[in-house]
């Protein structure tokens, strides 16, 4: 999330002689990205800065000085800290407010202060131009109050009406489904089950909480009497409440990434000081503080070693521990304890690594490349195998697609696993074959030529009960403007390339204009190639050679049949080619060779024979005269 | 001389040539005939001293002659000279373009891919594939991203409609290539250096963003592996990938797997980091990396206390758009499979 910070707002708590420049830097390479320097229409910078989520601490004008106190020094800039003292307030058992928490984890505290004699009026124009350079409009002096300190401390927090809360009662409790609220910006929103909420003595919904105040109960030019409420809400709640509303308010993006337990009280005490000095307020009740969690301080301990293991270099002992001290990290004995503000974000020797070695300066740690032992098997014979067939097709002319692991309903193919949450029609079904979504690339692509062919080479996702789905990888392959025999050609020779014997069957489909398709499943192609070829003794006698013509029958006859019985004839035939076919008269040249002695034309004339004789009487295929 | 004499010439230098034997023969022929004393020179005198009138047709008949013969020399002179002699329209026909072989192409991403793999290679990074759909378990718990996180919500990945399993959670559409992370450690097998290059899904599409793309996600688990090594690997590969001068930086981020997290940026391709109007400030961001997380360790069953590991995972497609000079402004190209985009490549 980013945030707006105005430098001299930071000034408040850092007196530097450190340039917007030098701070941007710095921030940027020790803690966190400053994206741009902006300039407030009276020429004052303000950075923004992206606060990464495990930072809940530093979406405030204090969490980023509280960095910038400890980073500056060790960066030759002068860096004096002006500490703000704490304002606790009078307090007078006066005005009462009736709390009652339905469920305890929902809000680990509960804080709240009434105020009367209030008089509402602008804000002094110091508040005024700061909360517009951080993006926020001013309202009035509470209102306002509450804002500043939500950027200036990180403490989001709401000013009822007193006097509008019915029963001076709160009931917080989580929605049912349905109920309604109209919030501050005057919308009114249907609340799903479980969003925290608060219920005044008449069930009214007074608080859509941790995001927006309710309408019912703002506090408007007529307010005498102000209901200052400060909380820590559970941060999950929060996040999914505000994410179902489609409302992301700053108040709910800073709760969701939690709130400095210890620094409740005192963000209390420091907007309820401004309210008496800028709105004439004065304390009207005690300080209603609830702790509904037990708090208890962290310790973590400091691994020295790991933290030179982990940079690759040596840090000093004594710098680790400046750097630790810097950030609010107290030691007692080989272990420190994490400040309140960082509860939630470090728990490990590792984290307490990370923060040393970021201050260290990440550019100051040499680059080393991996030494040591390799990795025993390597495996990468598939990979090897998908780069043959892939440049394999490239040289015969195919495009190399990729199309989405998702598509729609029809293109999917039956069976296909649904995504629950789909963003579109058009990615919704996880497909179980590449060739729809090829064939549709065909069609989107027909204007580009006369022949067209493409190919994809990846997973099909299959479902499994009880299993995760199978993902085998598949070559699809489909061509536009190619006879039947080539594309055939292509597969057959692809299987060759890759050093298949004996070829897998494959289908090919004959689809709409023209279009023909083949899946092959690549694993299986993987498995059947030849890990060695065994060589074949070279040898010195001649082949003969001839060319025969045969009638094909009518009837249910297929090529491999022929092939088939001729090869199996005598094993001194060494090959068959088919050479063409016209009408329905077939020419194969056929090659003999005998490996221990001369063939000669008497025995392949014997050869040829058994040959006619076999094709005959079992497929009626006789020789052309 | 008249025109009868003329078709004796042609007869008599057909019958001379067949009794050719020699290159020595073939050379008295050409003289006889060619030759600047020869029977054909001779006949341009003779041409020369006829009126105009019959010059006409005589003329033409002597260049045909000429013609023939000079042909025919050609071709014995071939024969006997084993020579080849090129004619101009010869010569020209050599000049026009070779006989094309139709191309075909590579997929962007499959070069992308493979310009990867071979950098890695010499590092002995092994190359892995694993599953786009995997469980929840091996995709954010194993991960250290607890269920409350927000990328295991609803709005940022996607989920498969099936029953959960009751002990790895719901079957997801990997946001990311890190679920090989968790099966590459469970192989039991160290020292780890991974190059895990697979589909990913995310619930986003825009000019920068698809739903489906591919990650590569380099992992080394070992003992002593410190952020130097992560540097130096990836200051490395930048140099390789996207060319000498090009250096890499670490900036602190947070992913909840590493412990540090860095958000690793390269220097402007165009100003080499001193910063000008294309990058503002020098430097662009190239991705995440980070040391793998104690916790994550502990999920592949490896004792963070005796190893240590880094990790990195980008997008294939978002980084070998930012090479210098591919000049792509829209990622869906990517898989929108226009031919005419895919032949570019």
């Amino acid at each position: 999330m980013n945030i707006l910070i105005p430098h001299n707002w930071l000034q408040d708590y850092v007196k530097t002689d450190a340039k917007p420049a030098d701070i941007a830097k710095a921030l940027s390479l020790h803690a966190f990205s400053v994206e741009k320097i902006i300039e407030t229409a009276g020429g004052e910078p303000v950075y923004e800065i992206e606060i990464t989520p495990n930072r809940g601490d530093a979406l405030s004008v204090l969490g980023i000085a509280r960095e910038l106190r400890a980073l500056l020094p060790r960066l030759g800039f002068k860096a004096s800290w002006q500490e703000r003292k704490n304002k606790i307030g009078r307090v007078v058992d006066k005005l009462k407010l009736d709390v009652q928490i339905e469920e305890k984890s929902l809000v680990p505290r509960f804080s709240a202060l009434i105020l009367e004699d209030v008089q509402i009026k602008d804000s002094p124009d110091f508040i005024k131009r700061r909360l517009e350079a951080v993006g926020q409009r001013a309202l009035n002096n509470i209102i306002d109050i509450t804002n500043y300190l939500m950027f200036d401390w990180g403490q989001p927090m709401h000013a009822f009406d007193y006097d509008k809360i019915k029963g001076a009662k709160m009931i917080l409790r989580q929605s049912k489904k349905g109920e309604k609220i109209t919030t501050l910006d005057g919308v009114e929103r249907k609340l799903p089950e479980g969003v925290i909420v608060i219920e005044d003595g008449d069930g009214h919904l007074i608080d859509l909480c941790g995001i927006m105040g309710a309408k019912n109960s703002e506090v408007d030019e007529n307010t005498k009497r102000v209901l200052l409420f400060v909380q820590v809400y559970d941060p999950v709640l929060i996040r999914k409440s505000s994410m179902a509303l489609g409302h992301r308010t700053e108040a709910a993006l800073r709760f969701e990434k939690g709130i400095d337990f210890e620094g409740v009280i005192p963000a209390l005490w420091e907007a309820a000081d401004l309210m008496k000095r800028y709105a004439n307020a004065r304390e009207a009740s005690k300080l209603i503080d609830i702790l509904n969690v037990k708090y208890a301080a962290k310790e973590v301990l400091v691994d020295y070693e790991k933290i030179n293991l982990v940079a690759g270099v040596e840090i000093s002992k004594k710098e680790v521990n400046e750097i630790l001290r810097g950030l609010g990290f107290e030691f007692s004995g080989q272990k420190v304890k994490v400040p309140s503000w960082r509860y939630d974000d470090v728990d490990l020797s590792e984290d307490l690594a990370e923060e040393v070695i970021r201050f260290y300066g990440y550019y100051k740690l040499p680059d080393k490349l991996l030494t040591g032992n390799l990795p025993k098997k390597t495996n990468q014979g598939l990979f090897f195998l998908e780069l043959v067939v892939k440049l394999f097709l490239k040289h015969q002319g195919f495009f190399e697609c990729y199309t989405n692991s998702a598509t729609n309903q029809a293109l999917a193919g039956s069976g296909a696993l649904k995504i629950a949450n789909p963003l579109t029609e058009e990615f919704k079904y996880f497909r179980t074959s590449l060739l729809p979504q090829l064939s549709e690339v065909i069609e989107k692509n027909l204007g580009y030529s006369d022949q067209i062919k493409v190919f994809e080479l990846a997973s099909v996702y299959l479902a499994k009960k009880n299993e995760l789905p199978a993902q085998p990888l598949k070559l699809g392959l489909v061509v536009r403007g190619m006879k039947f025999l080539e594309f055939k050609g292509v597969i057959e020779a692809l299987q060759k390339e890759i050093r298949i014997k004996n070829l897998l069957n494959f289908n090919i489909r004959e689809q709409k204009d023209g279009l023909l398709a083949v899946e092959l499943d690549f694993e299986e192609l993987a498995r059947v190639v030849e890990r060695a070829i065994a060589y074949q003794p070279l040898c010195n006698f001649n082949s003969i050679k001839e060319d025969l013509t045969f009638i094909i029958p009518p009837g249910e006859i297929t090529y491999p049949q022929i092939e088939k019985i001729i090869l199996e004839t005598d094993k001194r035939i060494l090959r068959l080619d088919f050479k063409g076919i016209y009408k329905n008269f077939l020419t194969l040249a056929i090659e003999y060779l005998d490996t221990a002695k001369q063939i000669s034309s008497g025995q392949t004339q014997e050869i040829r024979k058994e040959i006619f004789n076999q094709l005959e009487k079992q497929l009626g295929v006789k020789l052309k005269l | 001389m008249d025109l009868g004499e003329l078709k004796n010439l042609i007869s008599e230098f057909k019958s001379d040539a067949k009794r050719l034997s020699s290159v020595a023969d073939f050379e008295e022929l050409r003289l006889k005939y060619a030759g600047k004393k020869g029977k054909i020179a001779q006949l341009f005198d003779v041409f020369a001293k006829l009126k105009a009138e019959e010059k006409k047709e005589f003329g033409k008949k002597i260049n045909e002659l000429k013609n023939e013969i000079e042909l025919e020399l050609v071709d014995l002179q071939e024969k006997f000279l084993n020579k080849k002699v090129e004619s101009p329209l010869d010569k020209f026909l050599k000049t026009l373009p070779g006989q094309k072989i139709e191309a075909g192409h590579l997929h962007i991403i499959t070069q992308a891919i493979r310009d990867i793999t071979e950098i890695f290679k010499p590092l002995g990074f092994v190359r892995t594939r694993y599953p786009e759909i995997d469980f929840e378990w091996f995709a954010f718990e194993a991960l250290n991203i607890p269920s409350t996180h927000p990328a295991r919500d609803e709005w940022e990945t996607f989920f498969v409609d099936a029953p959960p399993d009751k002990k790895y959670g719901r079957l997801v559409i990997t946001p990311h290539t890190s679920n090989g992370q968790i099966h590459e450690m469970l192989k039991n097998e160290l020292p780890i250096r991974m190059l895990g290059i697979s589909r990913c899904g995310r619930r986003q599409e825009d000019i920068s963003h698809l739903q489906t793309f591919f990650q590569f996600e380099g992992l080394a688990v070992d003992k002593g592996i410190s952020i130097s090594h992560l540097k130096g690997t990836l200051d490395y590969f930048a140099k390789n990938f996207f060319g000498p001068g090009r250096e890499i930086r670490l900036r602190p981020y947070d992913f909840r797997f590493t412990e540090p997290s860095f958000e690793v940026d390269i220097n402007c391709a165009l100003c080499l980091g001193k910063g000008c109007k294309l990058c503002k400030g020098g430097w662009v961001e190239l991705g995440g990396a980070g040391m793998v997380h104690p916790n994550v360790l502990k999920y592949g069953g490896i004792d963070p206390a005796t190893y240590t590991g880094f990790a990195f995972g980008w997008g294939v497609e978002r980084t070998y758009m930012m090479k210098s000079g591919t000049k792509i402004d829209d990622i869906r190209h990517m898989f929108g499979n226009d031919l005419r985009f895919l032949e570019q490549f």
